[in-house]
């Protein structure tokens, strides 16, 4: 099978007008920012594949998107013919761009622009990572913090996009402290806030018995309350996700559930309470016999969870970058654990949505990035075929509409081309 | 008179008033070109005249060398040698520590390094950032610091003497910053700047030396994890624009040459040809950022004996991988004694300069080159055997 047939492929529209355009475009300049990607098939992840389109770039933006659009004269283009074009592949955990000890409280004071895994993110087409540090051991169940970073190699100024998107939250049950922790501080921090509310309500403030004091160290657990931020937490088995889900019915947080190999057991419990999962499709875990319901790992677990109506992302196993080892366990081959989703019975559109766009909303960007869309930051990367074939490469990747990866420049891949 | 005949077959006279005369071949002064023929007048220990057409005065004792090579003393700007491994730790100000603290002059590494041609070394101090690198090789990241923050005074010193008081050139050398990149370390060193910004003088031990750095009337030398770490510190220092930053690299800092050479950041970095990161792809650190025109100094990759002793050979393969060879003789001289800030006294054969020198059976990057004589401050300290 070709590569780039994968989908059904439309018949290639206004060819000559195409052709036409070709001729007028200018020739290549290394200085200036790239304006346009023409003629590829771009798949805009929110409004389907537009054949033999255009994309405009304007101040590291994408200005506009369409067929027949025309590029300003002069312009910097860069000829996407027979090429997939899609948004920066979003991985929704990541060992990335973040020097330093485990024990930091900030990373933005410790973004490595040139850490070497950066350069690998690049070239696998990853432009958007949620990164995590500072989990100490003890009783505290929300420890360090995170961030959503860009993988802008060299680039310090560019790199943090946000910084916390979540409440790391640990409720390991062989520390059964932490969890006892977790919701004594939910309640104080809601006693708090309540206390507050009946404040800003009474009529007459003189009469106020005495000054409504915080406790103290419940900021995390009053941002978890007022929603501004979701703890993000561990839920591996159907118990675990139903206990976690349990701290939603009774606090209404927002929670993120990572590692959910069982989510397929209780999908509908977790779409009730549009709670969001991250899973690894690939992922084997036994049955349990000693339980009476359904255990174990499904490859069928992504489209169990996409009909229960649950919002989920895909990642790898390992959530590092290696050039050696076990090929494809890794986050440089990303779109290889959704493929491994379709396998299961989910739809390519869902599985490209779980690295994309729905892997940013999860972890709080995707006003930004995860798709083709007038407005987002311009991070495209550009593929030599269907990003779920296995002989694909990622041949150009930008961010903010620079040009940070060219596999022809690459001295990791440059020689290497399986169709020849 | 005293006459005695080296080995080598050159002939020295020392006359009893302190006034000698070097004829050689060749004198290589680094900054003013080649002299052919040259003669080199020193009294009191400093040189008092060059060229090719001096007046020998009568009374000097002459060291009559046609077949040799009169080059400058080399200068290793940043080296834990003969000194003891530094402690690792947390981020932590600590301006008033000192090397002149923790010499330990009566030791056999300075007179080894002697007779490899240093005569001038700048120490990093103890509980020092920059020790990783130093210990053991410090190339690809550079000297991973162990222990981080305002870490101390480094000095000038001289490898020879009795006493601390023998080797110490200079009263103030430079302050010491380890860095990595995260929040404890940025407001450890932040904390202790902010305190001495607005004073112009101090007699309290651990404010002076900050705001003799802050003023720029004394170096800062800077040891830091990757060039990550780098664009970090910049940035935190930027507010201090006086200060005068020197950064002790490993050879990944090329990556940043652009970002230093616009920041006028001298670069002191391992004598070495590297390699691409995870890459058999060989590098020349070094020349790129020459190229990038950022103004390095060379040390020896490893800081042994052993290093300082392959030191020259190392050099030599730097020009031969394409390092301009002027470019790199002033590496390992006069750049590193101008960062030193000690350029007024040593770093070129020039009136007025001490009589630091070597003499040598060639050029200097001649793989082929012996060290016949180490002379330090117009004293014989080193003859080859």
């Amino acid at each position: 099978m070709d590569k780039k047939q994968m989908n059904c492929v439309a018949p290639v529209p206004y060819l000559a007008l195409a052709l036409f355009l070709m001729l007028m475009v200018s020739p290549l300049s290394a200085d200036r920012p790239v304006a346009a990607i023409k003629g590829g098939d771009l798949y805009t992840i929110t409004s389907g594949i537009i054949r033999n389109g255009t994309i405009l770039i304007k101040d590291g933006k994408i200005s506009r998107i369409g067929q027949n659009i025309e590029v300003p004269k002069n312009a910097r283009v860069i000829d996407a013919r027979g090429k997939v074009v899609m948004p920066g592949l979003v991985a929704a955990t990541a060992e990335v761009g973040v020097s330093g000890s485990a024990n930091i409280n900030k990373i933005a004071d410790s973004l490595d622009p040139f850490d070497y895994n950066v350069s690998l993110a690049l070239a696998s087409g990853i432009t958007t990572a949620f990164v995590s540090r500072g989990r100490p051991p003890g009783s505290d169940p929300i420890a360090g913090t995170n961030a959503v970073i860009k993988t802008t190699y060299g680039d310090l100024d560019n790199m943090l996009l946000r910084e916390p998107v979540a409440e790391n939250v640990s409720l390991s049950r062989s520390l059964w402290m932490r969890k006892t922790n977790f919701l004594q501080n939910l309640r104080k921090a809601r006693d708090y806030l309540q206390k507050l509310d009946a404040d800003k309500g009474a009529p007459d403030k003189a009469k106020r018995p005495q000054e409504i004091k915080k406790p103290s160290g419940v900021d995390a657990y009053i941002r978890l309350l007022r929603r501004q931020l979701p703890a993000r937490l561990s839920g591996t088995t159907a118990a675990d996700i139903l206990g976690t889900l349990e701290l939603v019915d009774e606090f209404g947080i927002r929670i993120i559930i990572e590692d959910a190999i069982e989510g397929w057991i209780v999908a509908e419990e977790i779409a009730k309470r549009n709670v969001s999962v991250i899973i690894t499709p690939r992922q084997k875990r036994r049955p349990n016999e000693d339980i009476s319901g359904p255990s174990g790992s499904t490859l069928e677990n992504a489209a169990i969870l996409k009909k229960a109506g649950v919002k989920f992302a895909v990642v790898p196993p390992d959530a590092s970058f290696t050039t050696w080892g076990v090929a494809g366990r890794d986050l440089m081959a990303l779109p290889m654990e959704a493929a491994f989703a379709v396998s299961g019975g989910l739809d390519e559109q869902t599985a490209l949505e779980a690295i994309t766009i729905t892997a940013a909303e999860i972890i709080g960007v995707a006003d930004r990035v995860g798709s083709l869309q007038v407005g987002k930051d311009a991070d495209i990367i550009i593929l030599d075929g269907h990003p779920f074939h296995h002989k694909t490469f990622v041949e150009l990747t930008l961010i903010n509409g620079k040009i940070l990866y060219d596999k022809k420049k690459s001295i990791y891949f440059s020689h290497i081309t399986p169709d020849d | 008179m005293l006459l005695c005949i080296l080995s080598c077959g050159l002939s020295i006279s020392v006359a009893a008033d302190d006034i000698t005369v070097i004829k050689a071949d060749r004198v290589d002064t680094v900054t003013s070109g080649l002299i052919e023929n040259g003669i080199i007048v020193i009294e009191d220990g400093r040189i008092k005249a060059i060229g090719n057409d001096v007046e020998i005065p009568e009374t000097a004792g002459i060291i009559d060398a046609p077949d040799k090579t009169i080059f400058p003393g080399l200068v290793n700007p940043a080296s834990r040698i003969g000194l003891s491994p530094p402690p690792s730790g947390g981020p932590a100000s600590n301006p008033h520590y000192t090397v002149a603290d923790e010499l330990y002059p009566h030791q056999d590494a300075y007179k080894r390094i002697l007779g490899a041609g240093f005569t001038t070394i700048g120490l990093v101090p103890g509980g020092n950032g920059a020790a990783g690198g130093f210990v053991s090789y410090g190339y690809r990241f550079g000297p991973s610091p162990p222990g981080t923050g305002i870490t101390g005074q480094g000095l000038v010193v001289r490898p020879i003497g009795q006493k601390p008081e023998d080797m110490i050139m200079t009263e103030s050398g430079f302050l010491m910053i380890g860095f990595q990149a995260d929040d404890r370390t940025k407001k450890v060193i932040k904390d202790a700047l902010e305190s001495a910004k607005n004073k112009t003088s101090s007699t309290d031990p651990k404010v002076r030396p900050l705001v003799t750095a802050l003023q720029g009337e004394m170096p800062t030398f800077i040891a830091c994890g990757g060039p990550g770490a780098m664009l970090h510190l910049m940035k935190l220092l930027e507010p201090y624009d006086k200060m005068k930053l020197v950064l002790i690299a490993g050879s990944e800092k090329y990556r940043i040459a652009s970002q230093l050479a616009e920041k006028k950041i001298p670069v002191i970095l391992p004598a070495q040809i590297d390699f691409e990161l995870f890459t058999r792809n060989r590098i020349n650190p070094p020349k790129m950022l020459a190229d990038a025109g950022v103004k390095i100094a060379l040390r020896p990759k490893a800081d042994s004996i052993a290093g300082h002793e392959d030191f020259l050979r190392e050099i030599a393969e730097l020009v031969k991988c394409g390092l301009d060879r002027d470019i790199a003789k002033k590496a390992i001289t006069i750049r590193p004694a101008e960062i030193l800030a000690v350029d007024y006294r040593l770093g070129s054969l020039e009136v007025g300069k001490d009589a630091n020198l070597l003499m040598l059976s060639g050029d200097p990057l001649d793989v082929g080159t012996k060290i016949h004589m180490v002379m330090v401050e117009g004293k014989i300290v080193h003859k080859a055997p």
